[in-house]
């Protein structure tokens, strides 16, 4: 066994030449369980998943054992092409917004003093543990026909809005729901660049402006690419905020899985939806890892 | 503020925490005041609402005996597999170390809606029925990661020769582990277990698809409420989570770096 | 305003909490002069070269550029040039970006941008690098873009802080003659914030020595050495005997002096340090005390006085010599590890000699 010049590690006990007999390494009997565990709450389920995607569906008994591959084709039909068209729009522009208001706040957060950084944090942080459907509750008493815009609106003597159970409802609760996932990876990204590098853009004659759009936007490209990244994959799978704040007929895909799940038990259906907005997702990390690379060229060395 | 920033920032900055927190703001207004109606701000002072909340058997046995229940089991398990996989990956060298790790961290990176409708799927097949247990194996895929992660960041910011020093004054490699390391993981241990527990009480994603009629925990509750046009005891079981959800980061927030669970 | 003057900074004050504030400093740089400010750590000088950069903001005083106000203006647009000290580069850009910078900022032409940029390039040595990036360079190879990069801007006035200290001891040298030479060359108006004594002598027109927030003595490298006015001065710079003791006579130009061990001293009493205290600390530098065998022939009229030598420490180039007087007081002495220097050895008996002109008196 090559000798390891971390102290602290073993590969497992030493042997006594000519033993065939090893004890199994303790680090098997550490994550073991867990692997398991995984093991079978993640990968059998998804296995499943992907075998109900092929097989045909019957109203009688769910699924027939027979292999087909009409679950996937039928998402080229009309219906299924507007339901993941709108998903993946809102999705979009639920990633805009939030990196448009993302920054400002990152910036703040990451250049400000420590002790109003942890009162930033716990204030952005905290709304994100709280369950989605109390967020969005809350948005349905502001957003509501007698909620608090209209009563304002009201009160001015305009016409009531209809804002909820719309499109514009359900990106101000994505939004709503999902800024945090952007502003961190961006705040973090941003305290990676040392502040000497703003002030030497200063001294050499950037007002702010210029400084942000030629020091900090290029040195903080990769975290605005992983907060997007992950704000889009997790926005266009978002069940709850859709689900309460738009209407059933101008829905999400992960709506159509929820019916299609609960309701109508087409499970084969609803496994190739699945696993579509999976492979949406893939799709999505591996072009954006792709240009974090090229941009991480741009960084040289770092 | 160090650096200069146009003054435009503040105002952009304090315009996107109201919008954040506005939706909170107004469900704990609307719980204490008097109208049925969610008007806000409350006309009034009361704890009428919550009163409802414990009077009604639906949601107390959906806080206390199912998303509680729930929430501290699978904090607990969690933080147990968890601690030992993080301990694991961290303290050994072996053949894909790393791919395990990213196995491990995997369920972060599964759409929950995948997740609940496999799980869902899964249990359907084996003819297993909706209960707390379901839920909590649900759970427990997607807690543990947080576990993990934690504790990853808490050994790796420790000094491996202090196991060492313990060593050679005479500690097996065992009591070295649970005299040394384990008080100085203290503290990523606990915020590990304290967010697995926030993950699980506030789930709503997994539970929606596991829940049975005896297991159904409360954000799955009110979910149902908002749906049938309920009344504002919907606010009065927020206010309550928020409070101790609330109160929960606060305390992982002193113990621990808030942002390296997230 | 005085010809000649660039840069006048008056009663700058800039208060970081009731216990901790610096100044008010106030001094003045004439055109074309390298202006250290040397002290310890968190003596203030990197505070007053941020307040002139205009990255903090001042309590109180002002600071004036060819007589008009500074520091009532935003850092980006003062007229002076910093070398930050750790080069602050920006690492996406090649080196000729970084230098272009500033002026890409103010719209120059780009033929222009080209040909000044590569001079400036030429001048500090770094055309063969021009598409390097930051990442790719040595320490020193950086600290030359970073120079560029703010001299390319014609500033009135370069302020450097603390440039050197990242460097291993040969570079140091060798970038410090470099730079030296550079100033010369182009006679721009430098000031120059250090800890290295050594730095700040070797590269100073003058000097301002800085202790706990305000300015212990502004002069020239030679006036700092030779004549401080304080023992904090006298400490600071080189290395230091400073006996305490009392004036007892003064003889015409002449000072004498008894130190509390009771040894008596004659200084050639050009100070007016002492001109009113009959307390002082008496400063002598070590390598100013001769060293001869116990009664061998000396220089008529310089102080003499027995002594021990205790400890000889072999410095390579120096010796550094431990000697104990009568009642236990400790000089130390140094002498160039050449010649008869050599043969000195521990427990020897020997005569210190002092010309009174070496003597300096401080006050107490």
């Amino acid at each position: 066994m090559a000798s390891d010049p971390t102290p602290g590690f073993e590969v497992g006990p030493q042997l006594e030449s000519g033993s065939t007999v090893r004890a199994p390494p303790v680090w098997a009997f550490l994550t073991g369980p867990y692997a398991l565990f995984l093991v079978f709450l993640l990968i059998v389920p998804l296995a499943n998943v992907a075998l109900f995607s092929i097989h045909r569906y019957s109203p009688t008994r769910v699924a027939l054992p027979e292999l087909t591959f009409d679950n996937y084709r039928k998402i080229a039909d009309l219906y299924y092409l507007r339901l993941f068209a709108r998903t993946l729009r809102l999705g979009l522009i639920t990633t805009l917004i939030c990196a448009l208001l993302g920054y400002p706040l990152a910036y703040w957060l990451a250049r400000t003093r420590p002790r109003l950084q942890a009162v930033g944090l716990f204030l952005l942080i905290m709304p994100l543990m709280v369950s989605a459907v109390i967020r969005v509750f809350g948005w349905i008493v502001i957003l509501g026909r007698k909620g608090l815009v209209n009563e304002a609106l009201a009160a001015l003597g305009l016409e009531p809005v209809r804002l909820l159970y719309t499109d514009t409802a359900v990106v101000i609760g994505l939004v709503n729901v999902f800024l945090p996932f952007m502003a961190l990876p961006l705040m973090v990204a941003i305290e990676r660049i040392p502040s000497n590098l703003e002030e030497a853009a200063q001294n050499l004659g950037a007002n702010w402006h210029q400084m942000f759009r030629r020091i900090i936007l290029p040195l903080s490209l990769p975290g605005l690419i992983s907060g997007s990244l992950l704000v889009y994959s997790i926005s266009i799978s978002a069940f709850v905020t859709p689900a309460l704040m738009g209407n059933s007929r101008e829905r999400m895909a992960a709506q159509q899985i929820y019916d299609e799940v609960l309701v109508s038990f087409n499970w084969p259906s609803a496994s190739s939806l699945a696993l579509t907005l999976v492979l949406l997702t893939l799709a999505l990390a591996f072009s954006a890892l792709y240009v974090t690379r090229r941009a991480g060229r741009l960084e040289r060395g770092r | 503020m160090r650096g200069r920033a146009p003054w435009l920032i503040l105002p952009v900055v304090g315009a996107v925490y109201i919008g954040l927190l506005a939706p909170l703001a107004v469900v704990v207004g609307v719980s204490f005041g008097p109208s049925a109606a969610f008007a806000f701000p409350p006309t009034g002072f009361t704890l009428h609402w919550f009163a409802e909340f414990f009077a009604s058997d639906a949601y107390v046995r959906s806080f206390f005996r199912v998303s509680l229940v729930v929430g501290l089991l699978a904090g607990a398990i969690a933080t147990l597999f968890g601690t030992a996989a993080a301990v694991g990956l961290v303290r050994f060298r072996f053949a894909g170390r790393e791919a395990i790790e990213t196995f491990f961290l995997a369920p972060l990176l599964v759409p929950e809606i995948l997740l609940a409708a496999a799980l869902y799927l899964l249990y359907a097949r084996l003819a297993v029925q909706a209960s707390i247990w379901t839920l909590l194996c649900g759970h427990l895929v997607i807690c543990t990661p947080y576990v993990v992660r934690s504790v990853i960041a808490g050994l790796v910011g420790m000094d491996p020769r202090l196991e060492e020093a313990a060593m050679s004054l005479g500690a097996t490699r065992v009591q070295a582990f649970f005299k040394v390391t384990r008080p100085l993981l203290r503290s990523s241990l606990l915020s590990g277990a304290i967010f697995a527990f926030i993950i699980s009480f506030s789930d709503i994603n997994l539970a929606l698809f596991l829940s049975g009629p005896q297991s159904t925990n409360l954000p799955v509750h009110i979910f149902s409420q908002i749906q049938w046009q309920g009344d504002p005891t919907i606010a009065a079981a927020s206010t309550l989570q928020i409070l101790i959800i609330g109160l929960l980061i606060l305390i992982v927030q002193r113990i621990f770096r808030l942002r390296l669970l997230v | 305003m005085a010809d000649g003057i660039e840069l006048e900074v008056e009663g700058l004050t800039r208060r970081y909490s009731p216990q901790v504030t610096v100044g008010p400093i106030s001094f003045e740089v004439r055109a074309g002069e390298f202006f250290s400010l040397l002290g310890p750590s968190g003596c203030g000088k990197t505070t007053t070269l941020r307040c002139i950069a205009g990255f903090e903001t001042l309590n109180a005083g002002v600071i004036r550029l060819h007589g008009e106000r500074l520091d009532d203006k935003p850092p980006h647009r003062r007229d002076v040039g910093l070398v930050f000290q750790n080069y602050a580069l920006f690492p996406h850009l090649s080196v000729f970006d970084n230098v272009a910078f500033g002026l890409k900022l103010r719209r120059v032409a780009k033929a222009e941008i080209i040909e000044r940029v590569g001079r400036i390039l030429r001048l500090v040595d770094l055309s063969a690098l021009a598409d390097r990036f930051p990442a790719q360079l040595s320490g020193g190879q950086q600290q030359r873009v970073a120079i560029a990069r703010s001299l390319v801007l014609e500033p009135s006035i370069l302020m450097f802080d603390e440039p050197l200290s990242n460097l291993d001891f040969k570079l140091r040298i060798q970038m410090r003659d470099e730079l030296k030479s550079l100033q010369r060359r182009l006679g721009k108006t430098t000031i120059y914030v250090t800890h290295d004594q050594t730095e700040a002598l070797a590269l100073s027109d003058r000097i301002a020595v800085l202790s706990h927030g305000h300015i212990e003595q502004i002069g020239t490298p030679d006036e700092i050495y030779e004549r401080p006015t304080t023992s904090f001065v006298a400490e600071f710079i080189g290395s230091s005997n400073l006996l305490p003791a009392m004036i007892v006579e003064r003889r015409g130009r002449e000072v004498i002096v008894e130190t509390e061990r009771g040894l008596r001293l004659r200084s050639a009493g050009d100070d007016d340090a002492a001109a009113d205290g009959a307390e002082v600390a008496v400063l002598i530098r070590p390598e100013r005390i001769q060293i001869k065998a116990s009664g061998a022939e000396g220089t008529p009229g310089h102080n003499r006085f027995p002594a021990r030598i205790v400890a000889v420490t072999y410095l390579g180039d120096d010796l550094r010599l431990d000697l104990e007087l009568a009642g236990s007081q400790v000089l130390q002495g140094a002498l160039k590890n050449a010649g008869a220097a050599r043969d000195w050895a521990p427990a020897q008996l020997v005569d210190i000699l002092v010309d009174p002109a070496d003597l300096r008196l401080l006050r107490r």
